[in-house]
């Protein structure tokens, strides 16, 4: 395979592993690239059921084939169909609801916002970090499936059944890897984790956990800091196996719509920070996955090393503000907002985007994608237009 | 001198607002008066959300409070009828089981003093409209966290109009990816973007 053959366009002058590259080191590369976070969308697109989306990787790859075929390309393959539902609670500590399980089989799935972890917990996190730092995040995690799925016990037979499982999710998601990156695709990361802080507010509810905040904020700290080697070790160990050395790491409770920017500042932002800097330390490049408004907080993310990560922000954050803010930090990702791609005019979307470009793409530093996911019921015209945008206002020598 | 009970519970003092509510009921205080007292100070919460000086726990920690005040002066209500502002129906539109924003905005309602009906999550459009007609609500408050709610939220107002009902009852909707457009797109009157917002519109429809 050449390397003309792995770039997307006749103009385009690097491929996407090298635009990606550079655009997280804040360099300017040939065009502005794009992603996609396209999971149901795919799958309401391509015709198959919300329930095979993540029950049957064959189809899911045919949709998502017909979505690149029809509406992209797209730069970046941003792969979030965990393969088994119980592997899901690695990624949000949340109980949920499933199609094909609680939900029928053309629902997308729903978190529920429900107490898992109990406040002890914080000290038992401590606890066992101590005892086993590099396992503490898979040793939590499997605590937390426990609780949600009957079928994983607790103890080591909870281990015997997750396992296997978790292989044949990381064989899966290697197959698909390698068939986007024969197209020409970067993959964006190998593994999705949640920030420390937001791992226990997604796991505690966030009442309850708003509670903590107040009464216990020294144990959230203190579990949250002993945790940062085990979830190290288990990035190390997946971008290792799937050879990839990006992680996500989510930050779905840490927005000024859940807590204070001050809260913020003193309880989340010092284990994501330390976070942060210990993947870099092992070569393995950080993409923070902001939900919710974040514009009280920018000021604080300046604080992350810059040009060595990547901040996807979903809608109501003002972009064009995070590019003023820490766009000379760190590289941003978004933020076409759900209701443009499912209410609004094709035109409507080109302009959007054009101002995406022409603003947060200024000098580099920037990727084109949806505010979060692509939504099931986005018009594919517009999701189109999104696309196509990169390649008709985004290369940078015109 | 002791402090108020308004400036107390929009302090958060949680303790301090209860003894104080105590001390009040056993001096043979009107109830109501305590009430009123209470609103007051979440009246100041809910200004200095607005303001960004609160922040969602503030308004969680602050509803708290209340419901426990409420509860020392219930008993003491029992012969008195509350006044309330109005009736508002609330729920999670159908295919959607959201419910951590509706549940906020249904306390920040009650605490406000509106009857509020919270009809959960996964309500269908008939649910929405017999419970609107049952209560004789003039407000009608959506939420929804998913695109996929857009049509059920426009399903639901094509309900009240069927029913006949649309011209007395104003709608509102809330939720993660609603705004102007969505508006527009559902036939609802207007979105509240927090639960500050939801208020202020429930003062506007309902007074």
């Amino acid at each position: 395979m050449t390397r003309e053959d792995r770039t997307l366009d006749k103009r385009d002058t690097m491929t996407a592993e090298e635009r990606l590259r550079a655009v997280i080191n804040l360099q300017v590369p040939d065009r502005v690239p794009a992603s996609s976070l396209n999971n149901y969308f795919a799958g309401s697109y391509g015709g198959i059921t919300m329930r095979q989306v993540w029950d049957d990787p064959q189809a899911f790859r045919a949709a998502l084939f017909k979505c690149w075929e029809d509406l992209g390309p797209w730069d970046f393959h941003y792969p979030v169909n965990v393969r088994y539902p119980e592997l899901y609670s690695f990624v949000m500590p949340m109980k949920a609801r499933w199609p094909g399980m609680n939900l029928p089989d053309d629902c997308i799935h729903q978190l529920l916002e429900e107490e898992v972890l109990a406040p002890e917990d914080y000290g038992w996190v401590t606890s066992i970090s101590r005892q086993t730092p590099n396992w503490s995040y898979i040793r939590l995690s499997k605590r937390v499936a426990s609780r949600i799925w009957q079928q994983v016990e607790e103890g080591w037979r909870g281990y015997v059944y997750l396992l296997p499982r978790f292989l044949h999710h990381l064989a899966t998601w290697a197959k698909e890897f390698e068939m986007w990156k024969r197209k020409g695709l970067a993959i964006l990361y190998s593994l999705i984790i949640e920030a420390p802080f937001d791992y226990f507010s997604l796991a505690r509810g966030l009442v309850p956990f708003i509670k903590d905040v107040r009464s216990r904020s020294e144990e959230i700290v203190t579990a949250t800091d002993a945790l940062i080697d085990g979830y190290v070790r288990i990035c190390r160990l997946v971008a290792g196996l799937l050879r990839v050395p990006r992680i996500e790491i989510a930050v779905h409770r840490s927005a000024s719509d859940f807590i204070s920017p001050q809260t913020f500042r003193e309880l989340s932002f010092p284990s994501l920070k330390k976070l942060v800097e210990k993947l870099l330390l092992h070569n393995i490049t950080p993409i923070l996955h902001c939900d919710g408004n974040w514009d009280l907080n920018l000021e604080t993310l300046r604080e992350l090393p810059a040009g060595s990560a990547m901040v996807q922000f979903d809608g109501p954050t003002d972009i064009f503000l995070a590019k003023r803010v820490i766009g000379d930090r760190v590289c941003i990702m978004g933020d076409v907002p759900n209701h443009l791609l499912c209410l609004g005019s094709e035109n409507e979307v080109d302009e959007y985007c054009h101002r995406l470009i022409e603003e947060v793409g200024r000098d580099g530093g920037y990727v084109m994608g949806a505010g979060c996911e692509i939504p099931p019921n986005a018009k594919p015209e517009n999701v189109r237009t999104m696309f196509q945008s990169v390649f008709k206002y985004g290369y940078y020598n015109k | 001198m002791s402090e108020s009970i308004a400036s107390l519970i929009a302090e958060m003092e949680e303790e301090r607002t209860l003894a104080q509510v105590k001390e009040a009921l056993d001096a043979g205080r009107d109830p109501l008066s305590i009430v009123e007292e209470l609103r007051e100070g979440m009246a100041v919460v809910g200004k200095r959300f607005e303001e960004k000086e609160y922040f969602l726990p503030d308004l969680i920690l602050s509803a708290e409070i209340f419901k426990q005040a409420i509860a020392l002066i219930e008993p003491h209500l029992q012969a008195v009828d509350t006044p309330s502002r109005g009736s508002i129906v609330i729920g999670t539109v159908q295919g959607d089981i959201h419910d951590i924003g509706k549940n906020i905005v249904a306390t920040m309602l009650r605490c406000s003093g509106y009857d509020v009906h919270d009809l959960g999550v996964d309500v269908t459009p008939q649910s929405f409209v017999e419970k609107v007609k049952e209560t004789g609500s003039g407000l009608l408050a959506l939420s929804g966290l998913l695109t996929l709610a857009f049509d059920s939220m426009k399903e639901t107002v094509q309900a009240l109009e069927k029913a006949g009902l649309r011209d007395r009852v104003k709608v509102i909707i809330g939720g993660g990816p609603v705004n102007e457009t969505v508006v527009g797109y559902s036939g609802a009157d207007a979105y509240g973007k927090d639960p500050a917002e939801a208020l202020k519109l429930a003062g506007i429809y309902l007074g």
